[in-house]
């Protein structure tokens, strides 16, 4: 069963905003990554599978119901972490996230019961009984994961969950989604500008660009075709570009680093090997962070080669 | 199921094993729509009332609130101290007469339950639940009116009690007040409902609640002072549509027509006018204020 579907699904700000694009795409359960940079799509995409947004046309489906017709159904069994701050600022974590079980369509026990367990689940202790207004932006994220999953959802839309926060809060809150959605079971869609957050969590990834499907494909496969070794020398990074390239890989020099493509394991023995050979004297070699850019580049490559 | 097994299974770690129970699956009931619905109108006329809140947040409810029934009980003691005097307030004036407190309450409160959503931005997580928007505009809408039917009601049921306990004759005087159950209840449902609908079409319309406040004001000391004025210096027509103007003549006049009893010397008994018109504009506010709030939130953006 498709987690979530559309077909030739286009929204229009106004006359001249195009926010989606005649996008068709069809996603299997796993926790997935939708990744595009600011003014993508990615935003209007979530809101119309919640049934926020009215598309201009086409449709969507999520858990086999349409967004059109079925959106009270469908919202019932889905949690939603929106991209900007949804919190009232004088109410206490408990209090809220109670209330939006209650919302939700949880009877009020369980509502009590579950915003303790999902409070402890994402790490908010005693500060629970504060209001809202007195946590930092770490917390109140956590406050909005919570409510997000109160109702045990089976389908998450995380809206950039790592909005915000600092590095370590950030690694925090990926842990979360990714326990979130591998112990427990619920089929995620995490948005994000960033691929190398959903290089970490995701399995499965959907890049949109300008409302266009960009790629969908495994996680792994795609981090395959792009993966980057950075080799940075003292001297002699254009002599040791050309070396590699003469060595049978594809390398160029870039600054004080030699960037050479790894589609396998087999160029990092020739990269010792001929830094060895030369007598270089190597500073660093880290595999490249992947970036958006790189994911764009990387399509532009294989629309040449077709 | 795996969800299941997730939640009891050991997580290993450098301590041992951990037993998470952190996070559980639910498969009990799910409500739906209408619990919701209800859920968020008393959420909401607690929220009216500052329950629920910081201290803060009470000050101006629960203040206009005394202000509203310690004329009544005043003029109760009074009565107990000095029996046979006759009390300045009936169920027909009281909420004429205190009308003022009825318009700070609206202006004060009608913002807190709609303002605060829309700035902080919750309507997008009201929206992605079973919620409807015209629900929430409803139970909203709902929560307003039924707090300012509390708030007149309050004193009148002072009036109510204080009556049967300084009579003589303790139930032949329940008997008496239990006739006048359609005027306690009924004028302040009177009010409640159309001050709610106004209310709430102004204060939906903007995230500020200062503004809102400050509109809601504006709208009741205007009406009333060119109500006013009309009824003073204007001739022929325009003194006659004069108590048209400020809401709480229409209020009053609704009432009297309704509950039959009008106010001696009010603009109501001093119009030239059929008691229906005051009815009839009454309910035209009231449903173009309900239709202000849910045409306003089909159209929001969450």
């Amino acid at each position: 069963m498709p987690l979530i579907s559309t077909q030739s699904l286009t929204k229009r700000y106004g006359s001249s905003v195009t926010a989606l694009d005649a996008l068709t795409l069809e996603v299997q359960p796993g926790i997935i990554g939708l990744v595009g940079a600011n003014g993508a799509g990615k935003s209007t995409l979530l809101k119309i599978l919640l049934g926020l947004l009215k598309p201009t046309s086409g449709s969507a489906t999520v858990m086999e119901m349409d967004v059109a017709t079925r959106g009270p159904e469908i919202r019932q069994y889905v949690g939603y972490l929106p991209e900007h701050d949804c919190l009232p600022p004088d109410v206490s974590a408990t209090d809220f996230v109670s209330h939006m079980g209650r919302m939700a369509g949880l009877p009020p026990a369980a509502a009590r019961e579950r915003t303790a367990e999902v409070l402890r689940h994402v790490g908010l202790y005693e500060e629970r009984y504060r209001p809202i207004g007195g946590y930092s932006t770490g917390m109140k994220q956590r406050v909005k994961l919570a409510q997000a999953i109160v109702h045990d959802p089976k389908l998450l839309l995380l809206d950039e969950p790592t909005n915000g926060l600092d590095p370590a809060g950030r690694d925090e809150m990926l842990d979360l989604v990714h326990r979130t959605g591998t112990e427990f079971g619920i089929a995620t869609v995490v948005a994000s500008h960033l691929l190398g957050e959903i290089e970490r969590v995701c399995t499965f990834l959907l890049a949109i660009d300008a409302g266009k499907l960009l790629q969908s494909a495994p996680i792994a496969s795609f981090v395959e075709r792009t993966g980057t070794l950075g080799v940075e020398v003292e001297d002699g990074a254009d002599a040791l570009a050309a070396r590699l390239v003469a060595a049978g890989l594809t390398a160029r020099a870039d600054g004080r680093s030699v960037l050479v493509d790894c589609p396998d394991e087999r160029p990092y023995d020739i990269v010792r090997d001929v830094i060895d050979e030369m007598g270089l004297s190597l500073t660093r070699l880290e595999q490249r962070r992947h970036r958006l850019e790189d994911l764009f580049r990387a399509e532009g490559r294989t629309d040449d080669a077709a | 199921m795996t969800r299941r097994e997730a939640a009891v299974a050991p997580r290993e770690s450098a301590t041992g094993a951990i037993y998470d129970l952190g996070y559980r699956g639910y498969d009990g009931p799910r409500l739906g729509r209408r619990a919701a619905f209800v859920t968020l109108f008393w959420a909401s006329l607690r929220a009216a009332f500052g329950l629920g809140r910081s201290g803060r947040s009470k000050v101006v409810p629960w203040g206009l609130s005394a202000i509203m029934i310690v004329p009544a009980a005043v003029a109760g003691a009074i009565q107990a101290l000095a029996p046979g005097g006759l009390s300045p307030f009936n169920y027909d004036n009281y909420l004429w007469d205190l009308q003022a407190i009825l318009a700070l309450f609206v202006a004060a409160q009608a913002p807190e339950l709609v303002s605060s959503d829309q700035r902080n931005r919750v309507l997008s997580l009201y929206f992605s639940h079973a919620l409807a928007r015209s629900d929430y505009a409803l139970a909203k809408f709902g929560a307003m009116a039924a707090a300012l039917f509390f708030l007149a009601l309050a004193p009148l049921l002072v009036i109510f009690f204080a009556s049967i306990l300084v009579s003589t004759d303790v139930p032949a005087a329940i008997g008496d007040q239990l006739g006048n159950l359609p005027q306690i209840v009924g004028s302040p449902l009177v009010y409640a409902i159309p001050l709610a609908a106004l209310g709430m079409a102004i204060a939906s319309f903007t995230p500020r609640r200062a503004y809102a406040t400050g509109a809601i004001i504006a709208v009741f000391l205007v009406s009333a002072a060119v109500g006013g004025i009309l009824a003073e210096a204007g001739r022929g027509r325009l003194s006659l549509v004069a108590p048209l103007i400020n809401p709480f003549v229409l209020l009053d006049g609704t009432r009297d027509w309704l509950l039959g009893a009008s106010i001696p010397d009010s603009p109501v008994s001093r119009a030239d006018l059929a008691e229906p018109v005051f009815g009839a504009l009454t309910a035209v506010l009231t449903v173009i204020g309900i239709a202000a709030v849910l045409w306003r939130y089909r159209r929001i953006a969450a």
